[in-house]
């Protein structure tokens, strides 16, 4: 059963055409990758979807209903969470504070109860540094909660990042390249942790380049180039098809690999 | 790309050599220097004001010079021994931070001694020659007005002294905590202490109340919420017009000032929800330059006197004055100023809860990042908009008191100047910080009203003492922007945090702003 749908979605910046015409579902439980060359429109389709960029046309669905041109904070409390390609975490604040801000949408206080300080604001409060020690213990980052983002290291930044995401109760997560600068360990700590959030029925969506990372855990693979969807299957599909290998490779190189 | 705004308002970065200053440190250094400087003033004061007939006081020069044998004068080489010992405390302490050598704990032990001893001593003086005046050892008294406020100034630098030397842990840990203790006796002592230049001292003390709730009020919009609000001025007006409209004769409403205050706050965040809807989309200097605007705007509505409401340049006048409980405000005016101060007590509480709450962090989060505070869930156009309609709120609240004082308004107490000077205050103070805002105003306002209106008279004295007549004949008035300037520049050069950097500042300004975490991740990536 389809959860996301994105439909003919063209995003066209001046006379760049960025995403052209792609379409692609994501089911519910399934782990997606989306692959291609640097420039290929993969981070602009997630923006596109996250409701960062408006698309130029195009239509993306959740669950059936049309959530084109909706605010990005609005489409994060319908459900899509996402981590960024260039860590942007809130820097100056805690790791705890980094998640809390992801439970703020959902959280049940009024301004006026946080003015006067009310037991349900306490309550409110208590409530969510809970849950959000909880997603910190989870990724393995409750030694850092009072930390400051910026001071973690590199590969506990991008798992926060996760936990944020995670905070704001999605449905579906979309990772920007979450194994990027990650070493070998981090990364199978990574995608160990995929796993996890897919055996909780959280769908996950990812980009990445590490063919790795994707092969091994991806249950689909769309692959982009130049802003096309040029095919999308299975992983040893997508691996021996010869137009990807032509995409990231060349013309003579997909020729003798189909020859030998 | 850095916005402008943002790096207006947060310098990049600092040499990483620099050590750490915590915001206890930070602390500790405002009550050491703090101390020294009132010292100074108490010691000081006597000396450079003229005597006049009125009233009876201390000064230590009176002291000296009326008892040339008797106990009173060996009071006062102790106390100048201990004034000397403390007025230098800082700059020993200064010596040893730069050698990088910890503080000998014997320094602090003989310091703590020697303000409870000057405090000692200050009283009993005090006492010697205003209770006993008649006594024959110390002679006639010469008058002094301004002797009283000497005794309490000094009084109270010792006490400071003997809190920074005496618990410099406590104070480094609990800095708000030292400020309260310090600074609410201060602040509600404050009119009687200078009880002898009475009209001066309530103008002035309930002018660092107004200007201490507009900082707090704008520090919400630029320091918890990151945006550059340059006409702040504009809805200060808003508060002070509304008062003046309904509690004047001018369209012969009179309403009391407890329910203007409201009303000031609520039409003042009326206005800046207006002003926000359309422009909040905006970032960094765009915003700033629409406030500025704004902040133009309004006085000149008021200068042509739109719907014959505001009285033109001439402005709103006989607005007024309350009386509650029997004391007739008008009359008793140290009352305005204690109103005040248990409405900044009221606000800063208030303000504090905020910043704490899920509010307070939608404000820092969209400070750090838009983008992805949007992508976190929250709604940053209510969230700035809320900002915008709270600090607007505080500045109508401070408005309407500040109509109701000084009775007549007009266009010109709102000019650029004010906005101005309200965002010099939170940058010297610290931006993001509540303590570091309180601490900027009072020194701003100090500024403004005892030290550039005196210097003309102390650099006359000065003259006359070392035998310089040029420098009595300097009018510094006309350098009063200047002074101003040159302040601010060394305060970003010295301490780019403010006095009290929040504690977010420190750890951007030790760490070498984002250059450096970018470079790491290029290095890594």
């Amino acid at each position: 059963m389809p959860l996301v749908e994105v439909d003919n979605m063209v995003k066209r910046f001046g006379g760049l055409l960025a995403v052209n015409d792609v379409s692609f579902v994501i089911d519910s439980g399934e782990i997606v990758s989306m692959i291609g060359p640097n420039g290929a429109g993969k981070t602009t389709a997630f923006n596109c979807i996250t409701g960062l960029y408006p698309s130029t046309s195009g239509d993306v669905r959740l669950d059936g209903r049309s959530i084109t041109g909706q605010p990005p904070h609005r489409i994060t409390r319908l459900g899509i969470a996402r981590t960024f390609q260039n860590i942007r975490l809130f820097s100056f604040m805690t790791a705890l504070d980094n998640v809390m801000v992801g439970a703020h949408w959902w959280m049940t206080s009024h301004v006026w109860d946080s003015v006067v300080k009310s037991p349900r604001a306490r309550r409110d409060e208590r409530r969510v540094t809970d849950r959000a020690h909880d997603l910190l213990d989870k990724l393995g980052l409750s030694r850092y909660a009072g930390s400051y983002a910026r001071e973690l290291p590199y590969g506990l930044q991008r798992r926060l990042e996760i936990a944020r995401a995670l905070a704001t109760r999605p449905r579906v997560l979309l990772l920007d390249e979450p194994a990027a600068g990650l070493n070998p360990q981090e990364k199978k700590e990574l995608m160990a942790l995929i796993g996890r959030l897919r055996q909780e029925g959280l769908t996950i969506f990812l980009i990445e380049h590490d063919m790795k990372v994707v092969m091994e855990i991806s249950d689909r693979i769309v692959v982009l180039d130049h802003g096309v969807k040029i095919t999308e299957g299975k992983p040893v599909e997508v691996r021996n098809n010869p137009q990807v290998i032509e995409a990231y490779l060349g013309q003579g190189a997909a020729e003798r690999m189909a020859g030998a | 790309m850095r916005r402008l705004g943002r790096g207006l308002l947060r310098p990049a970065s600092e040499p990483a050599e620099r050590p750490a200053r915590g915001s206890g440190t930070g602390t500790f250094w405002i009550f050491s220097i703090g101390s020294s400087l009132v010292l100074l003033m108490g010691w000081l004061l006597p000396w450079f004001v003229q005597p006049t007939s009125s009233g009876v006081g201390f000064s230590p020069m009176d002291v000296v010079t009326s008892s040339p044998t008797g106990i009173g004068t060996l009071c006062v080489y102790v106390l100048a021994v201990t004034m000397v010992m403390l007025v230098i405390a800082p700059v020993a302490e200064l010596v040893y931070r730069m050698r990088k050598q910890p503080v000998p704990m014997r320094f602090d032990r003989v310091r703590v001694v020697a303000a409870a001893v000057g405090l000692l001593l200050t009283v009993v003086v005090f006492l010697l020659t205003r209770i006993i005046q008649e006594e024959p050892l110390f002679g006639p008294i010469r008058a002094h007005t301004i002797t009283d406020s000497a005794v309490w100034l000094t009084m109270f630098g010792y006490i400071m002294a003997a809190v920074a030397y005496g618990a410099r842990d406590w104070v480094s840990r609990r800095p708000t905590v030292a400020f309260a203790a310090l600074g609410l006796p201060f602040g509600l002592l404050l009119p009687l202490m200078f009880h002898q230049a009475p009209n001066f001292i309530y103008w002035a003390a309930a002018s660092l109340a107004i200007y201490t709730l507009l900082a707090l009020g704008l520090n919400v919009v630029v320091g918890f919420a990151g945006l550059l609000d340059l006409g702040y001025a504009a809805f200060f007006a808003i508060g002070a017009y509304t008062c003046a409209s309904l509690a004047s004769p001018k369209h012969s409403i009179h309403l009391p000032l407890w329910v203007l205050i409201f009303l000031g706050a609520a039409v003042a965040s009326m206005f800046g929800a207006l002003l926000g809807a359309p422009t909040l989309r905006l970032r960094g200097d765009y915003l700033a330059i629409v406030t500025l605007g704004f902040g133009e705007i309004i006085p000149d509505l008021a200068t042509n006197n739109v719907g014959n409401l505001t009285g033109g340049p001439d402005g709103i006048s006989s607005i007024d004055q309350p009386i509650l409980f029997g004391i007739h405000f008008g009359i008793n005016k140290e009352w305005y100023y204690w109103a005040l101060f248990v409405l900044v007590i009221v606000v800063v509480i208030l303000l504090r809860n905020l910043e704490r709450s899920r509010v307070g962090r939608a404000w820092v989060a969209l400070r750090e990042d838009e983008v992805a505070a949007a992508a976190t869930g929250i709604n940053t156009t209510a969230t700035k908009l809320l900002a915008f309609a709270i600090g607007a709120s505080i500045s109508g609240l401070a408005g309407a008191f500040y109509g109701s004082i000084v009775t007549i308004v007009s266009p010109d107490d709102f000019a650029f100047a004010v906005s101005v000077s309200i965002l010099s205050i939170i940058v010297l103070g610290g931006i993001g910080n509540i303590t570091g805002v309180i601490v900027g105003s009072f020194v701003l306002t100090l500024v403004i009203f005892w030290v550039l209106p005196n210097l003309n008279e102390w650099s006359g004295t000065l003259g006359q003492t070392i035998n310089v007549p040029s420098l009595s004949n300097i009018d510094y008035s006309k350098y009063t922007y200047i002074i101003y300037g040159i302040a601010l520049v060394a305060m970003m050069l010295l301490r780019p945090g403010g006095l009290l950097p929040s504690r977010a500042r420190q750890i951007e300004l030790k760490s070498g702003g984002e250059e450096e975490s970018l470079a790491a991740v290029q290095g890594r990536a």
